[in-house]
């Protein structure tokens, strides 16, 4: 055992043993556990797993480093002269950007845990401890968390970047460098991010009233996610458009904080010569500086004007609480359900994703990425010449609400495996026949009520107004057709009432599907709208879905006939699957 | 010892509690009923320093508790109406985390904890998250947080809530037994047989305000009633329960 090991330990127990230490390790602790109650449907990972997730993608995109710039590969390339500094530009974007977006995530997930809250004051209050020790504490472990994030984030690329950029080239020096503004660029890109979260969530707080903070929460948090995202998505093009650029242009596109955090590396790298990028680097540096300002600003207004005054504020858990106004649809829909139970249990699934936060902010998360793929591929269309002459709509256009109706369905699927309130469900065990199929039936109508309802009008809209009737009719056609397969392939060994059933175990193949997910991605966006293009040059040639559809339909149809009666029936609780 | 003067609440224009004044002394239970909505809690929380009276102050030993709140909660136990506990520590860390927050030395801490763990019937359950706690095992925890440190006062926000009946006599017991040995007892509740057999005063209070304030059995012979039952629903119920109760069903059986 080191020497200094029961020195250090002695000090964090001494320091956990006063009141400022303790709260700190409480705060940062649920951080890690999340503000909800266990078994209301809060996904408690553990600090373990939750720091190995967060490092993760950091570790696997420099993994891939060593392919791309192996010593031996850039030989078989020809790459006769090599400057690190200049040839690692989009990497180091990228390795900002994902640095930033990770961090920023995990600070979105856990907005809830970062600020105090009601049960910090039920149980800390009225404890003689001075309030100012609470503020502190809550806002080192903030800081501590920041820092953590930060580290763990970028901590396999500090090593493995710079090593597989820079390990053959037999200098030191370079090698700390680079190490050294790849480092920079990355923890700054993470603290701004993290500190830009925190700095929104205080100012809506501080500036809101309880319930309408957490009315906008959700809002929020989406914009923040499509922000988050839309930053991921900038590596397809920043790179190239910096090195494209005229420099107004280009500080113009510094305004981007990845794109000003990359001029600290930059600066670093190349020891100060290049008057651009510390110009960025220096607003970079203000950037980070003013984030972390208005947070603990923001935060001080908090804790002033919501925390100590939450004994005079109602609790609102029921929130936030969205009154869409489906009423006369969902008349329609419920008409169209054979039995009161489906009718009860599809009133349940919508109102409670509707209104229930957890499962709002995953189905948010989704609607988040298909946006940013839809803004992507609009920029597309837009870069098109020859889409406003067009006669017949490209794949691309074609690929807009498959873009949609995919990620919106594949997000509610999966809020439906995330339960609610598992205290709850005993009124559905009490109620319903174990040998009952409606979920399926109710699963499917929610889905495509949710998605279709608002998406095939739309696609029928937009599509009149650019390319007539008939493209209208035929593209609205196969996109119903082909979300009801989309959905029915989702439900294929679906047997629970949504929100209802504990999590899913985890499955050995839980990467295959992911992989599985990520192809029917492709193939829903990109092949079924070039199919389809080609189908509409002649309308004619629409007809050969029918055939394929029915194929599709009646493999399901096999597929689920041979299921045994068993494997079909209510479930309640997930349980492991046998290892024989 | 603990006094109330002129104790009044506003929530905007809306008052919560009306120039609520008692005295509550060492040894003494005071036991504090009202309706839902009635203003109790408010009291509750303007009693334990969470809340800022709009008017009227709360006196301990003379001294106003707003002077120096730390001091004052060092003296003070509570168990607060909802048990809103942190449901990823085990029972044994989160009164370890109490004890100290209440800056208790360790090994004092740890004897005490261990002990009424023991005496509560929770040992066995000591390491398990408190978020798989039942309600009633969660309320134990909050009494043994409250009465660890020996406060001189209590304040006891529905103490009972989802006792078992053995949990609920045993905590009777203790609360007089402390009254015994000298603290004074704020004793909140709406079980009315409970406050009736172990408060020596009473207040009943009624949208917000004091409508009865004596002896337990002083309050009940001003009303002319035998039993607490009795004057609570003359003073506080306007309505007539057996008819509301007969009309429910009513609607139901028709």
């Amino acid at each position: 055992m080191p020497a200094w090991e029961p020195f250090s330990r002695r000090r964090w127990e001494a320091l956990v043993r006063t009141p400022f230490g303790c709260l700190l390790r409480l705060f940062v602790g649920r951080m890690f556990h999340g503000g909800g109650e266990t078994g209301t449907g809060e996904l408690g990972l553990g600090v373990g797993a939750v720091l190995i997730l967060t490092a993760m993608p950091g570790l696997l995109v420099s993994l891939l480093m060593f392919e791309k710039y192996g010593s031996l590969i850039r030989w078989l390339r020809g790459d006769g002269v090599f400057d690190p500094f200049a040839a690692t530009i989009p990497d180091e974007y990228f390795f900002i950007v994902l640095s930033a977006s990770v961090t920023g995530a995990i600070a979105l997930w856990r907005w809830d845990s970062i600020f105090l809250n009601r049960r910090d004051h039920s149980n800390l209050v009225a404890l003689p401890i001075p309030l100012r020790t609470i503020f502190f504490a809550n806002l080192s472990a903030v800081l501590v968390l920041a820092a953590l994030f930060a580290l763990v984030v970028n901590a396999a690329s500090f090593l493995l970047f710079p090593v597989a950029v820079v390990g053959s080239q037999g200098s030191f020096a370079i090698f700390l460098r680079f190490a050294l503004g790849h480092a920079m660029a990355v923890v700054c890109a993470s603290v701004f991010s993290f500190f830009a979260v925190f700095a929104t969530a205080g100012l809506l707080i501080a500036t809101l009233p309880p319930v309408a903070f957490r009315r906008v929460a959700l809002f929020a948090r989406f914009a923040l996610a499509v922000v988050l995202l839309g930053l991921l998505a900038s590596v397809f093009t920043v790179p190239d458009d910096l090195e494209r650029m005229s420099v107004v242009n280009a500080h113009k596109l510094a305004m981007l904080p990845p794109v000003s955090m990359l001029g600290l590396a930059r600066t670093v790298w190349v020891k100060g010569n290049d008057v651009f990028a510390t110009g960025i680097a220096r607003a970079a540096l203000s950037a980070i500086g003013l984030t972390l300002v208005t947070s603990i600003v923001a935060y001080a207004f908090t804790f002033r004007s919501s925390f100590l005054r939450i004994p005079e504020t109602a609790d609102i858990s029921l929130l936030p609480r969205l009154r869409l106004s489906f009423s006369r649809l969902a008349l329609v829909l419920k008409a169209t359900m054979r039995t009161p139970s489906q009718r009860a249990c599809y009133d349940f699934t919508t109102k409670t994703l509707f209104r229930s936060d957890a499962h709002l902010q995953i189905v948010s998360a989704f609607a988040a990425f298909g946006l940013v793929t839809v803004a992507q591929t609009l920029m597309s269309i837009r870069a098109d010449q020859s889409f406003s002459i067009r006669h017949s709509p490209s794949a691309d256009f074609l690929s807009i609400p498959f873009i949609l109706s995919y990620s919106l369905i594949l997000g509610i699927r999966f809020a439906f495996e995330v339960p609610a309130n598992l205290d709850a469900n005993w009124i559905f065990r009490f109620w319903l026949p174990p040998g009952d199929h409606l979920p399926r039936s109710v699963a499917r109508w929610a889905l495509l009520s949710l998605s279709l309802l608002w998406l095939a009008p739309a696609c029928f809209a937009v599509t009149l107004i650019f390319f007539g009737w008939l493209d209208a009719v035929l593209h609205t056609l196969v996109l119903i057709a082909c979300s009801i397969l989309l959905v029915e392939v989702l439900l294929v060994h679906f047997r629970k009432i949504s929100f209802t059933c504990s999590y899913p175990p985890f499955e050995s193949n839980a990467g295959v599907i992911l992989v599985a997910y990520l192809f029917g991605f492709f193939v829903y966006t990109d092949y079924l709208p070039q199919m389809e293009r080609w189908s509409l040059l002649t309308p004619l040639r629409t007809l050969c879905f029918a055939p394929l559809f029915a194929i599709a339909f009646g493999m399901l149809y096999a597929y689920r006939k041979q299921i045994l009666e068993i494997d079909k029936q209510l479930l309640f609780e997930e349980q492991s699957r046998s290892a024989f | 010892m603990l006094e109330a003067q002129g104790l009044s609440k506003f929530y905007g224009s809306v008052p919560a509690v009306q120039n609520v004044t008692f005295r509550l002394e060492r040894g003494q239970i005071l036991g504090y009923l009202g309706p839902n909505g009635s203003g109790k809690s408010t009291t509750v929380k303007m009693l334990t320093g969470l809340l800022a009276p709009s008017r009227g102050q709360v006196n301990c030993d003379g001294q106003n508790i707003q002077n120096d709140l730390v001091a004052y909660r060092t003296r003070l136990g509570y168990v607060p109406e909802d048990a809103n506990l942190y449901p990823y520590l085990t029972g044994e860390e989160y009164l370890d985390m109490i004890a100290t927050l209440r800056s208790m030395p360790v090994a004092q801490s740890r004897s005490r904890i261990h002990a009424l763990l023991e005496l509560f019937s929770l040992w066995p359950h000591r390491q398990v998250a408190l978020g798989s706690y039942s309600k009633g095992m969660r309320q134990r925890i909050l009494l043994i947080a409250a009465i660890m440190d020996n406060p001189e006062v209590l304040i006891l926000d529905e103490p009972l809530s989802g006792l078992d009946v053995t949990s609920a006599l045993i905590f009777k017991s203790l609360i007089q037994t402390l009254t015994a040995k000298g603290k004074a007892v704020f004793f909140c509740s709406h079980v009315l047989e409970v406050v009736e057999k172990i408060c020596s005063q009473l207040i009943i209070l009624r949208k917000g305000q004091v409508i009865a304030y004596g002896s337990t059995s002083d309050v009940r012979q001003s009303i002319g009633q035998s039993s607490l039952e009795g004057t609570f629903l003359q003073l506080v119920e306007e309505r007539d329960v057996s008819k509301i109760a007969s009309d429910m069903v009513d609607v139901v059986v028709s």
